[in-house]
Protein backbone atom coordinates (compact mmCIF):
# COMPACT_ATOMS: atom_id res chain seq x y z
CA UNK A 1 0.00 0.00 0.00
CA UNK A 2 2.86 2.20 0.47
CA UNK A 3 3.68 2.03 -2.97
CA UNK A 4 0.55 3.15 -4.22
CA UNK A 5 1.24 6.94 -5.40
CA UNK A 6 -1.89 8.63 -6.28
CA UNK A 7 -1.28 11.24 -9.02
CA UNK A 8 -4.72 12.13 -9.83
CA UNK A 9 -7.03 12.38 -6.57
CA UNK A 10 -10.22 13.68 -8.50
CA UNK A 11 -10.44 10.28 -11.17
CA UNK A 12 -8.45 8.32 -8.35
CA UNK A 13 -4.88 7.37 -10.83
CA UNK A 14 -1.90 5.88 -9.17
CA UNK A 15 1.00 6.43 -11.17
CA UNK A 16 1.59 2.60 -12.01
CA UNK A 17 -1.97 3.03 -13.82
CA UNK A 18 -0.99 5.87 -15.80
CA UNK A 19 2.73 4.17 -16.50
CA UNK A 20 0.09 1.09 -17.76
CA UNK A 21 -1.77 3.53 -19.60
CA UNK A 22 1.76 4.56 -21.83
CA UNK A 23 2.91 1.00 -22.11
CA UNK A 24 -0.30 0.03 -23.87
CA UNK A 25 0.44 2.92 -26.62
CA UNK A 26 -1.83 5.60 -25.09
CA UNK A 27 1.66 7.69 -25.74
CA UNK A 28 1.19 11.33 -26.33
CA UNK A 29 -0.42 13.36 -23.25
CA UNK A 30 -3.94 14.09 -26.05
CA UNK A 31 -4.71 9.69 -25.92
CA UNK A 32 -3.49 9.20 -22.06
CA UNK A 33 -5.66 12.22 -20.71
CA UNK A 34 -9.08 10.31 -22.46
CA UNK A 35 -8.06 7.03 -21.53
CA UNK A 36 -7.00 7.51 -17.68
CA UNK A 37 -9.37 10.44 -17.70
CA UNK A 38 -6.61 12.35 -15.68
CA UNK A 39 -6.95 15.90 -15.99
CA UNK A 40 -10.96 15.78 -16.82
CA UNK A 41 -11.95 15.81 -13.06
CA UNK A 42 -13.65 18.21 -11.22
CA UNK A 43 -9.83 19.43 -10.49
CA UNK A 44 -9.22 19.83 -14.80
CA UNK A 45 -6.12 19.00 -14.39
CA UNK A 46 -4.84 22.00 -11.84
CA UNK A 47 -3.66 18.88 -9.44
CA UNK A 48 -2.40 16.08 -11.52
CA UNK A 49 -1.36 17.80 -14.78
CA UNK A 50 2.13 18.38 -13.95
CA UNK A 51 2.53 14.46 -12.70
CA UNK A 52 1.27 13.59 -15.96
CA UNK A 53 3.95 15.64 -17.33
CA UNK A 54 6.60 14.22 -15.53
CA UNK A 55 5.82 10.53 -15.95
CA UNK A 56 5.22 11.15 -19.51
CA UNK A 57 8.51 12.42 -19.96
CA UNK A 58 10.23 9.83 -18.20
CA UNK A 59 8.71 7.50 -20.09
CA UNK A 60 8.97 8.17 -23.50
CA UNK A 61 12.19 10.75 -23.45
CA UNK A 62 10.57 13.91 -24.68
CA UNK A 63 10.98 16.50 -23.00
CA UNK A 64 7.69 18.82 -21.29
CA UNK A 65 8.29 21.37 -24.02
CA UNK A 66 7.88 18.83 -26.50
CA UNK A 67 4.90 16.80 -25.30
CA UNK A 68 2.94 20.46 -24.62
CA UNK A 69 -0.46 20.82 -22.32
CA UNK A 70 -4.10 19.74 -23.15
CA UNK A 71 -6.83 22.33 -23.70
CA UNK A 72 -7.76 24.21 -20.87
CA UNK A 73 -11.29 23.77 -21.04
CA UNK A 74 -13.65 26.18 -19.38
CA UNK A 75 -14.54 26.87 -17.17
CA UNK A 76 -11.58 27.27 -14.66
CA UNK A 77 -13.86 26.44 -11.81
CA UNK A 78 -16.64 24.49 -11.32
CA UNK A 79 -19.60 26.57 -12.28
CA UNK A 80 -23.53 25.70 -10.70
CA UNK A 81 -26.42 25.92 -13.60
CA UNK A 82 -28.20 28.37 -11.85
CA UNK A 83 -25.74 30.69 -11.78
CA UNK A 84 -25.37 29.90 -15.00
CA UNK A 85 -29.46 30.13 -15.86
CA UNK A 86 -29.58 33.31 -14.28
CA UNK A 87 -31.40 36.19 -15.67
CA UNK A 88 -30.24 39.84 -15.45
CA UNK A 89 -31.53 40.98 -12.21
CA UNK A 90 -31.73 37.68 -10.67
CA UNK A 91 -31.45 37.26 -6.63
CA UNK A 92 -29.55 34.26 -4.83
CA UNK B 1 -4.90 -4.64 -52.32
CA UNK B 2 -4.06 -1.46 -50.93
CA UNK B 3 -6.49 0.99 -49.21
CA UNK B 4 -6.01 4.60 -47.62
CA UNK B 5 -8.20 5.92 -45.12
CA UNK B 6 -8.12 9.69 -44.72
CA UNK B 7 -9.37 9.84 -41.14
CA UNK B 8 -8.85 8.01 -37.75
CA UNK B 9 -12.96 8.69 -36.61
CA UNK B 10 -15.64 5.96 -36.13
CA UNK B 11 -16.15 5.79 -40.20
CA UNK B 12 -12.90 5.53 -41.12
CA UNK B 13 -11.22 2.43 -38.54
CA UNK B 14 -14.92 0.56 -39.21
CA UNK B 15 -14.17 0.60 -42.81
CA UNK B 16 -10.53 -0.45 -41.81
CA UNK B 17 -11.77 -2.80 -39.86
CA UNK B 18 -13.93 -4.83 -41.98
CA UNK B 19 -11.17 -4.31 -44.56
CA UNK B 20 -9.05 -6.19 -42.67
CA UNK B 21 -10.81 -8.55 -41.65
CA UNK B 22 -10.84 -9.65 -45.73
CA UNK B 23 -7.29 -9.59 -45.83
CA UNK B 24 -6.87 -6.17 -47.29
CA UNK B 25 -3.78 -4.06 -47.07
CA UNK B 26 -4.56 -1.05 -44.81
CA UNK B 27 -3.32 2.17 -43.95
CA UNK B 28 -5.40 5.26 -41.87
CA UNK B 29 -3.87 8.28 -41.60
CA UNK B 30 -5.38 10.72 -38.81
CA UNK B 31 -3.94 14.16 -39.00
CA UNK B 32 -4.22 14.58 -35.07
CA UNK B 33 -4.74 12.19 -32.26
CA UNK B 34 -7.60 9.69 -32.34
CA UNK B 35 -10.62 11.01 -31.14
CA UNK B 36 -9.65 15.02 -32.43
CA UNK B 37 -12.93 14.89 -34.54
CA UNK B 38 -16.10 14.33 -34.16
CA UNK B 39 -15.91 10.66 -33.06
CA UNK B 40 -14.00 12.04 -30.18
CA UNK B 41 -16.25 15.39 -29.28
CA UNK B 42 -19.94 14.03 -29.37
CA UNK B 43 -22.33 12.77 -26.50
CA UNK B 44 -22.72 9.25 -27.70
CA UNK B 45 -26.38 8.62 -28.41
CA UNK B 46 -27.11 5.84 -30.24
CA UNK B 47 -30.73 5.86 -32.02
CA UNK B 48 -32.84 4.31 -35.23
CA UNK B 49 -35.50 7.62 -35.40
CA UNK B 50 -34.59 9.00 -38.58
CA UNK B 51 -36.81 10.30 -41.41
CA UNK B 52 -35.97 7.82 -44.39
CA UNK B 53 -35.63 4.02 -45.08
CA UNK B 54 -32.01 4.07 -45.88
CA UNK B 55 -30.97 5.53 -42.70
CA UNK B 56 -33.18 3.49 -40.29
CA UNK B 57 -31.32 0.76 -42.04
CA UNK B 58 -28.15 1.49 -41.38
CA UNK B 59 -28.47 2.64 -37.99
CA UNK B 60 -30.55 -1.11 -37.20
CA UNK B 61 -27.29 -2.56 -38.71
CA UNK B 62 -25.14 0.08 -37.08
CA UNK B 63 -26.17 -1.07 -33.10
CA UNK B 64 -26.22 -4.79 -34.29
CA UNK B 65 -22.43 -4.47 -34.96
CA UNK B 66 -21.55 -2.20 -31.91
CA UNK B 67 -22.49 -6.01 -30.33
CA UNK B 68 -20.63 -7.82 -32.26
CA UNK B 69 -17.24 -5.69 -32.58
CA UNK B 70 -17.26 -5.46 -28.74
CA UNK B 71 -16.83 -8.92 -28.34
CA UNK B 72 -14.64 -9.09 -31.51
CA UNK B 73 -12.06 -6.30 -30.29
CA UNK B 74 -12.24 -7.23 -26.53
CA UNK B 75 -13.13 -4.25 -25.49
CA UNK B 76 -15.96 -2.34 -23.63
CA UNK B 77 -17.98 0.18 -25.20
CA UNK B 78 -20.10 1.32 -22.84
CA UNK B 79 -22.90 0.88 -24.37
CA UNK B 80 -26.08 1.04 -23.00
CA UNK B 81 -29.31 0.27 -24.14
CA UNK B 82 -31.76 2.21 -22.04
CA UNK B 83 -33.41 3.69 -24.35
CA UNK B 84 -33.71 6.80 -26.99
CA UNK B 85 -36.20 9.57 -25.93
CA UNK B 86 -37.26 12.74 -28.32
CA UNK B 87 -39.18 15.19 -26.61
CA UNK B 88 -41.05 18.39 -28.16
CA UNK B 89 -43.04 20.80 -26.95
CA UNK B 90 -46.57 21.75 -28.59
CA UNK B 91 -45.48 23.81 -31.65
CA UNK B 92 -43.03 20.66 -32.56
CA UNK B 93 -45.83 18.10 -31.68
CA UNK B 94 -47.35 17.16 -34.94
CA UNK B 95 -43.78 16.49 -36.33
CA UNK B 96 -42.64 14.56 -34.19
CA UNK B 97 -46.50 12.52 -34.16
CA UNK B 98 -45.41 12.40 -38.57
CA UNK B 99 -41.74 11.28 -37.45
CA UNK B 100 -43.27 8.13 -35.51
CA UNK B 101 -45.59 7.29 -37.97
CA UNK B 102 -43.43 7.31 -40.64
CA UNK B 103 -40.89 5.43 -38.43
CA UNK B 104 -43.57 2.75 -37.43
CA UNK B 105 -44.67 2.18 -41.25
CA UNK B 106 -40.78 0.95 -41.49
CA UNK B 107 -40.58 -1.20 -39.02
CA UNK B 108 -38.88 0.49 -36.05
CA UNK B 109 -40.59 0.14 -33.04
CA UNK B 110 -40.91 3.14 -31.88
CA UNK B 111 -43.54 4.95 -29.40
CA UNK B 112 -45.39 8.37 -29.13
CA UNK B 113 -46.02 8.78 -25.79
CA UNK B 114 -47.12 11.18 -23.04
CA UNK B 115 -44.96 12.90 -20.52
CA UNK B 116 -45.77 11.24 -17.96
CA UNK B 117 -44.30 8.03 -19.30
CA UNK B 118 -41.12 10.00 -19.65
CA UNK B 119 -41.13 10.78 -15.94
CA UNK B 120 -41.32 6.87 -15.29
CA UNK B 121 -38.16 6.59 -16.90
CA UNK B 122 -36.52 9.04 -15.70
CA UNK B 123 -38.52 10.55 -12.36
CA UNK B 124 -36.89 14.13 -12.40
CA UNK B 125 -37.90 15.18 -15.60
CA UNK B 126 -40.44 18.09 -15.64
CA UNK B 127 -43.69 16.90 -17.71
CA UNK B 128 -44.61 20.60 -18.03
CA UNK B 129 -41.31 21.32 -20.01
CA UNK B 130 -43.28 19.22 -22.91
CA UNK B 131 -45.95 17.71 -24.84
CA UNK B 132 -45.18 14.82 -26.10
CA UNK B 133 -42.29 11.91 -26.56
CA UNK B 134 -40.93 9.02 -29.24
CA UNK B 135 -39.58 6.54 -27.18
CA UNK B 136 -37.17 4.19 -29.14
CA UNK B 137 -36.21 1.22 -26.34
CA UNK B 138 -33.94 0.17 -28.34
CA UNK B 139 -31.96 2.93 -28.52
CA UNK B 140 -29.53 4.57 -25.42
CA UNK B 141 -26.09 5.75 -25.00
CA UNK B 142 -22.89 4.61 -26.23
CA UNK B 143 -19.05 6.11 -24.72
CA UNK B 144 -17.42 7.43 -28.45
CA UNK B 145 -13.88 7.10 -27.27
CA UNK B 146 -13.59 3.35 -26.27
CA UNK B 147 -15.38 2.98 -29.71
CA UNK B 148 -12.39 4.62 -31.16
CA UNK B 149 -10.17 2.68 -29.23
CA UNK B 150 -11.41 -0.68 -29.74
CA UNK B 151 -12.09 -0.22 -33.50
CA UNK B 152 -7.91 1.19 -33.21
CA UNK B 153 -7.21 -1.85 -31.69
CA UNK B 154 -9.33 -4.77 -33.91
CA UNK B 155 -7.65 -3.21 -36.93
CA UNK B 156 -4.42 -2.93 -35.64
CA UNK B 157 -4.46 -5.99 -34.47
CA UNK B 158 -5.54 -7.21 -38.55
CA UNK B 159 -2.28 -5.30 -39.49
CA UNK B 160 -3.40 -2.33 -39.91
CA UNK B 161 -0.99 0.42 -39.60
CA UNK B 162 -3.16 3.39 -37.63
CA UNK B 163 -0.98 6.93 -37.99
CA UNK B 164 -1.84 9.48 -35.70
CA UNK B 165 -0.78 13.07 -35.68
CA UNK B 166 0.06 12.22 -39.50
CA UNK B 167 -1.91 14.70 -42.09
CA UNK B 168 -2.22 13.25 -45.15
CA UNK B 169 -2.59 14.48 -49.01
CA UNK B 170 -4.41 13.08 -51.88
CA UNK B 171 -2.57 12.68 -55.84
CA UNK B 172 -4.69 11.80 -58.72
CA UNK B 173 -1.17 10.87 -61.36
CA UNK B 174 -2.75 9.60 -64.40
CA UNK B 175 -5.10 6.89 -63.04
CA UNK B 176 -3.08 6.48 -60.10
CA UNK B 177 -4.20 7.33 -56.63
CA UNK B 178 -0.82 8.65 -54.16
CA UNK B 179 -1.36 9.54 -50.82
CA UNK B 180 1.47 11.46 -49.15
CA UNK B 181 2.21 11.14 -45.81
CA UNK B 182 5.13 10.63 -43.01
CA UNK B 183 7.33 12.42 -45.93
CA UNK B 184 6.78 9.01 -48.30
CA UNK B 185 4.03 8.29 -51.09
CA UNK B 186 2.21 5.52 -50.92
CA UNK B 187 0.23 4.29 -54.64
CA UNK B 188 -3.09 3.13 -53.51
CA UNK B 189 -6.04 1.11 -55.14
CA UNK B 190 -8.07 3.03 -53.32
CA UNK B 191 -8.35 6.06 -51.26
CA UNK B 192 -11.73 6.47 -48.17
CA UNK B 193 -12.38 9.72 -47.36
CA UNK B 194 -13.58 9.50 -43.88
CA UNK B 195 -12.23 12.98 -42.98
CA UNK B 196 -15.32 14.52 -41.26
CA UNK B 197 -15.45 18.10 -41.40
CA UNK B 198 -11.87 17.94 -43.63
CA UNK B 199 -13.75 15.90 -45.99
CA UNK B 200 -14.01 18.62 -48.60
CA UNK B 201 -10.41 19.46 -48.19
CA UNK B 202 -9.64 15.80 -49.04
CA UNK B 203 -12.06 15.43 -51.95
CA UNK B 204 -10.61 18.86 -53.39
CA UNK B 205 -7.15 17.67 -53.73
CA UNK B 206 -8.45 14.82 -56.47
CA UNK B 207 -10.63 17.51 -57.86
CA UNK B 208 -13.69 16.09 -56.73
CA UNK B 209 -16.27 18.48 -55.50
CA UNK B 210 -18.45 17.43 -52.45
CA UNK B 211 -20.18 20.33 -51.02
CA UNK B 212 -20.56 19.40 -47.49
CA UNK B 213 -21.93 21.29 -44.89
CA UNK B 214 -19.60 22.15 -41.64
CA UNK B 215 -21.27 22.25 -38.25
CA UNK B 216 -20.13 23.15 -34.72
CA UNK B 217 -21.65 21.79 -31.60
CA UNK B 218 -21.05 22.29 -28.51
CA UNK B 219 -21.11 20.11 -25.42
CA UNK B 220 -20.86 20.42 -21.41
CA UNK B 221 -20.60 17.85 -18.76
CA UNK B 222 -21.47 18.14 -14.70
CA UNK B 223 -19.33 16.87 -11.60
CA UNK B 224 -20.72 13.27 -11.16
CA UNK B 225 -23.70 11.32 -9.67
CA UNK B 226 -24.44 8.29 -8.87
CA UNK B 227 -26.38 6.94 -12.22
CA UNK B 228 -29.92 7.58 -12.16
CA UNK B 229 -30.63 9.18 -15.78
CA UNK B 230 -31.43 6.09 -17.99
CA UNK B 231 -32.14 7.37 -21.32
CA UNK B 232 -30.71 9.71 -23.76
CA UNK B 233 -32.93 12.40 -23.77
CA UNK B 234 -33.61 14.88 -27.03
CA UNK B 235 -35.64 17.57 -27.02
CA UNK B 236 -36.45 18.73 -30.65
CA UNK B 237 -37.75 22.02 -30.05
CA UNK B 238 -34.82 23.81 -28.19
CA UNK B 239 -32.51 20.85 -29.73
CA UNK B 240 -31.31 20.36 -26.22
CA UNK B 241 -29.84 17.36 -25.06
CA UNK B 242 -28.29 15.20 -22.35
CA UNK B 243 -28.27 11.69 -21.31
CA UNK B 244 -26.11 10.49 -18.38
CA UNK B 245 -21.96 8.97 -18.67
CA UNK B 246 -21.13 5.75 -17.39
CA UNK B 247 -18.79 8.46 -15.31
CA UNK B 248 -22.01 9.88 -14.11
CA UNK B 249 -21.44 13.07 -15.47
CA UNK B 250 -24.31 14.46 -17.01
CA UNK B 251 -23.41 15.04 -20.41
CA UNK B 252 -25.18 17.31 -22.70
CA UNK B 253 -25.46 20.28 -25.56
CA UNK B 254 -27.66 22.02 -28.04
CA UNK B 255 -27.98 21.24 -31.33
CA UNK B 256 -25.24 22.56 -33.69
CA UNK B 257 -25.09 25.90 -36.03
CA UNK B 258 -23.57 25.82 -39.78
CA UNK B 259 -20.03 27.56 -39.37
CA UNK B 260 -17.39 28.24 -42.43
CA UNK B 261 -14.64 27.96 -40.15
CA UNK B 262 -13.38 24.87 -38.95
CA UNK B 263 -12.95 26.20 -35.00
CA UNK B 264 -13.31 24.61 -31.75
CA UNK B 265 -13.29 27.19 -29.47
CA UNK B 266 -16.38 26.72 -26.81
CA UNK B 267 -18.55 29.79 -26.02
CA UNK B 268 -20.36 31.41 -22.60
CA UNK B 269 -23.28 32.06 -24.64
CA UNK B 270 -23.66 27.99 -25.38
CA UNK B 271 -23.21 27.48 -21.60
CA UNK B 272 -25.78 29.93 -20.71
CA UNK B 273 -28.52 29.10 -23.14
CA UNK B 274 -28.04 25.13 -22.21
CA UNK B 275 -28.26 26.21 -18.12
CA UNK B 276 -31.51 27.61 -18.92
CA UNK B 277 -33.14 24.84 -20.54
CA UNK B 278 -31.59 21.87 -18.81
CA UNK B 279 -32.87 23.45 -15.52
CA UNK B 280 -36.29 23.48 -16.94
CA UNK B 281 -36.04 20.35 -18.31
CA UNK B 282 -34.58 19.01 -15.09
CA UNK B 283 -35.00 21.44 -12.32
CA UNK B 284 -33.38 19.50 -9.69
CA UNK B 285 -29.72 19.77 -11.48
CA UNK B 286 -29.99 23.43 -10.40
CA UNK B 287 -27.32 23.18 -8.01
CA UNK B 288 -24.98 21.05 -10.28
CA UNK B 289 -21.41 22.50 -11.34
CA UNK B 290 -20.45 22.39 -14.80
CA UNK B 291 -17.20 20.80 -14.81
CA UNK B 292 -15.91 21.38 -18.39
CA UNK B 293 -17.31 22.13 -22.10
CA UNK B 294 -16.07 21.67 -25.54
CA UNK B 295 -16.87 22.21 -29.03
CA UNK B 296 -16.73 19.71 -32.10
CA UNK B 297 -17.20 19.63 -36.00
CA UNK B 298 -19.14 17.34 -38.41
CA UNK B 299 -19.93 17.38 -42.10
CA UNK B 300 -23.50 17.42 -43.29
CA UNK B 301 -23.87 16.12 -46.89
CA UNK B 302 -25.26 18.51 -49.68
CA UNK B 303 -28.77 16.47 -49.68
CA UNK B 304 -28.69 16.68 -45.74
CA UNK B 305 -27.78 12.46 -45.88
CA UNK B 306 -24.09 10.49 -45.93
CA UNK B 307 -22.63 10.46 -48.91
CA UNK B 308 -20.98 6.86 -49.34
CA UNK B 309 -19.46 5.38 -52.20
CA UNK B 310 -17.49 5.92 -55.03
CA UNK B 311 -16.62 9.35 -56.87
CA UNK B 312 -15.87 9.94 -60.56
CA UNK B 313 -12.33 9.31 -59.78
CA UNK B 314 -11.67 5.61 -60.00
CA UNK B 315 -10.89 4.25 -56.54
CA UNK B 316 -11.76 7.53 -54.52
CA UNK B 317 -14.61 6.58 -52.07
CA UNK B 318 -16.17 9.01 -50.01
CA UNK B 319 -17.16 8.21 -46.33
CA UNK B 320 -18.67 11.45 -44.62
CA UNK B 321 -21.59 13.92 -44.46
CA UNK B 322 -22.50 11.85 -41.26
CA UNK B 323 -24.03 15.07 -39.43
CA UNK B 324 -24.23 14.43 -35.87
CA UNK B 325 -25.39 10.67 -36.02
CA UNK B 326 -22.30 9.25 -36.88
CA UNK B 327 -22.04 6.97 -33.95
CA UNK B 328 -25.47 5.97 -34.93
CA UNK B 329 -24.66 5.24 -38.57
CA UNK B 330 -20.94 4.93 -39.03
CA UNK B 331 -20.35 1.79 -38.26
CA UNK B 332 -22.40 -0.12 -40.85
CA UNK B 333 -21.61 2.36 -43.46
CA UNK B 334 -17.63 1.31 -42.82
CA UNK B 335 -18.79 -1.96 -43.42
CA UNK B 336 -20.74 -1.33 -46.87
CA UNK B 337 -17.79 0.59 -48.17
CA UNK B 338 -15.48 -2.64 -47.44
CA UNK B 339 -18.00 -4.67 -49.28
CA UNK B 340 -18.05 -2.13 -51.88
CA UNK B 341 -14.34 -2.39 -52.32
CA UNK B 342 -14.35 -6.41 -52.02
CA UNK B 343 -17.29 -7.43 -54.33
CA UNK B 344 -18.28 -4.77 -56.25
CA UNK B 345 -21.50 -3.71 -54.66
CA UNK B 346 -22.82 -2.94 -50.89
CA UNK B 347 -26.78 -2.69 -50.91
CA UNK B 348 -26.82 -0.94 -47.87
CA UNK B 349 -25.01 2.13 -48.54
CA UNK B 350 -26.04 2.64 -52.51
CA UNK B 351 -28.84 5.23 -51.49
CA UNK B 352 -25.56 7.32 -49.99
CA UNK B 353 -23.81 7.23 -53.40
CA UNK B 354 -22.23 10.27 -54.38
Amino acid sequence: MKDRKVVCRCEDLTEEEIVHAIELGYDDLESLKRFTGATTGPCQGKGCLMHILRILSQKTGKSVDEIGVTTQRQPVNPVPLYILAAKKGDEE
Amino acid sequence: MKVAVIGGGVAGLSAAYFLAKSGVNVKVFEQKYLLYGASGRNSGGLTVQFNSEPLIRLAKRTLELYDSIQSEVGFNFLLRRDGYVKIAGEGEESELKKEVEFQRRNGVNVELMEPEFVRELFPDINTFAFSVASYYADGGVVFPWPVVWGLAKGCRELGVEVYDYTPANVELKGNELVVKANGESYKVDYVINAAGAWSDEISKQVGVELGNKVYREEICVTESLKPYVDPYIMDISTGVYFSQSMRGEIVGGILGSETTTLETKASLDFLTSYAKRITELVPKLRGMAILRQWAGLYDVGRNGIPVIGETKVKGFIQLNGFGRHGMSLALAAGEGVAELITKGKSSIIEPFKP
